[in-house]
């Protein structure tokens, strides 16, 4: 019986026991290179690094996330090799150098049966804010207005906040939703909602016969074009953020991200591809 | 004579309807929670459960877990809950021993460990994660690793270990104590074989509420044993939790809800695996146990 009872202790004593042979047995000769920061920028990192691996055995890219301050952060304390921004750098960061890897894009869509042609951003500040409420007010039809908004903590909603200077807690919106296709089927069935998704998933969207309409901004027009001629003001880049000069595996990694292979995997995370 | 009669059948209607009422508002309680639980349950089945075939349990994950399937996730997740455990189980057994045993006389110090670990109990998993990530990331130089995360989890979940099992021993009668003294035993041996045996349910609550804990967790991993998606190939490799990929998938990466769902219906199986196979061991120990019970 006592053999019986001890069993669970024994188990769990082979299992740390393992664990710790595992943890000696690292004797891995590689490179490591450590990426950390933006939580919208870590998901397309991540595939590069994986694609980057494989051309490179003997260099290992780990990316970790935290957010763009954190990425700057450590970028330039020397804990990471490699930092993440979904910004542009500010005044105070000219320590360090940024490699942009991709747009972001942000565009506002309507239904494609919707007669309005534009909206003026104070107009979009209104509607957002709950001061307009039907469609007549922006020479549209007699409709109330679908206000459709993303959910917290998402990068789209970030840049929409920021370009039109809102607070979070200040938007009524009637829907909230979550990811861009989400966004593009709750306003392609609805005549009378507006909404805003990443322009890349939204011309996708059009290009598959949606009815869906993009709306230009400060006319211009919202298009992956504009992103990249950086005419279209509602985007921000995505960063890769140096200190120092750049030599080595990172060198190549920074070089990597930025040549033309990585096209698919930015094109595939709906991001807009840079001009080369 | 006759006249309490009636009074008396009117306070007993009365209590009767008081009666009916609370019973009635318990049930309600009752059926909001079962409601909750049952909803959320409901969801994630029906949104998930058509992503859960083999393949999506021991295949890689692949476009940022847009496709593939959760091999590395899940291994990473069981290193932590695993590491966590022998870090925590330990510790918090001697805690607990200190707690309900020896600190009786010593009145100060046990007032004083309980206070600290109820405060511990109620900070915010993040600043878990920002301490984890300062002591054991950068101080002691483990970097992004699962042997940090799984250690900073054993510092959040050692309150709710320590606190339960505490309570178990106290549950013990005194009586036990002292017919173990008057046979002669010692302090270690009474420990052993009679008071530990008899605190195993408040062992295994504290355990189920605590690995419960560790395995929802979020914000204490993603600065400790990080975002990696790769197999790890060692506890200083960094890798990213079930929680962690589920709250990416849904918040970074665009088309990623689908598989989102399968992730949160494998944790939820997880927990539920975890929660009966602490439950199946208890048991088993308590029958097997030549003590008391």
């Amino acid at each position: 019986m006592p053999a019986c009872s001890r069993r669970p202790a024994a188990l769990l004593l082979a299992l740390a026991t393992s664990l710790l042979l595992a943890s000696c047995g690292d004797s891995s000769n590689q490179t490591r290179l450590t990426v950390t920061g933006s939580s919208t920028v870590a998901p397309l990192m991540a595939e590069i690094a994986l694609q980057f691996e494989k051309n490179h055995p003997d260099v290992r890219v780990d990316v970790q996330t935290g957010g763009s301050s954190r990425g700057v952060a450590d970028a330039r304390r020397g804990l990471a090799d490699i930092g993440m921004a979904s910004r542009a750098l500010n005044d105070d960061e000219s320590d360090l150098t940024a490699h942009t890897i991709a747009y972001d894009g942000i565009g506002m869509i309507v239904h494609a049966d919707n007669p309005v042609r534009a909206l003026s951003p104070q107009q979009i500040i209104d509607i957002y804010q709950g001061r307009i409420d039907n469609w007549q007010a922006v020479g549209g039809p007699d409709a109330q207005i679908i206000v459709v908004n993303k959910a917290q903590g998402r990068s789209t909603l970030e840049i929409f906040l920021e370009h039109f200077e809102l607070a979070a807690p200040s938007i009524k919106a009637d829907v909230v939703i979550g990811d861009n296709e989400q966004g593009i089927k709750t306003v392609a069935g609805n005549p009378y909602a507006l909404g805003y998704v990443s322009i890349g998933a939204a011309e996708y969207a059009v290009g598959a016969d949606e009815p869906l309409r993009l709306l230009p901004l400060e006319g211009v027009e919202a298009s992956t074009a504009n992103v990249r001629n950086q005419r279209y003001p509602m985007r921000r880049p995505l960063n890769l953020v140096t200190r120092g000069p750049l030599e080595g595996p990172a060198a190549a990694l920074v070089a990597h991200a930025q040549s033309s292979s990585v096209d698919p995997l930015i094109r595939q995370l709906y991001f807009v591809i840079p001009q080369r | 004579m006759d006249d309490w009669l009636p009074a008396s059948g009117r306070t007993r209607g009365r209590t009767a309807a008081a009666d009916r009422t609370a019973a009635g508002a318990a049930w309600m309680c009752a059926v909001i929670v079962t409601l909750a639980f049952g909803w959320i349950a409901a969801d994630l089945l029906w949104h998930g459960l058509s992503r859960l075939t083999p393949g999506f349990l021991f295949e890689m994950p692949q476009l940022s877990g847009r496709a593939g399937g959760l091999a590395s996730i899940i291994v990473s997740t069981l290193a932590i809950l695993a590491i966590c455990l022998a870090a925590a189980v330990p510790i918090g057994l001697g805690a607990a021993i200190l707690l309900a045993e020896y600190s009786r006389s010593d009145r100060r110090l046990g007032r004083f460990v309980r206070r600290s670990l109820d405060v511990l109990a109620g900070v915010p998993s993040i600043v878990f994660g920002l301490f984890g990530n300062a002591f054991f990331c950068v101080y002691l130089g483990m970097g992004f690793s699962l042997l940090a995360g799984g250690l900073t989890l054993a510092c959040m979940v050692l309150p709710l270990l320590i606190r339960s099992l505490e309570q178990g021993l106290r549950e013990v009668p005194d009586d036990w104590r002292n017919a173990a003294a008057a046979l002669g035993m010692s302090k270690a041996a009474t420990l052993r074989s009679i008071l530990l045996p008899a605190a195993l349910p408040g062992l295994v609550v504290g355990l189920v509420l605590g690995m419960g804990r560790a395995l929802a967790e979020t914000a204490a991993l993603l600065f400790t044993s990080g975002y990696v998606m790769r197999m790890p190939g060692s506890v200083m490799d960094s890798g990213r939790a079930l929680s962690i990929h589920i709250f990416d998938l849904s918040m970074n990466v665009p088309g990623g809800t689908g598989n989102a769902y399968g992730a949160a219906v494998v944790l939820l199986l997880m927990l539920l695996t975890v929660n009966l196979l602490a439950l199946a061991i208890a048991r088993r120990w308590q029958l097997t146990q030549p003590g008391p019970l």
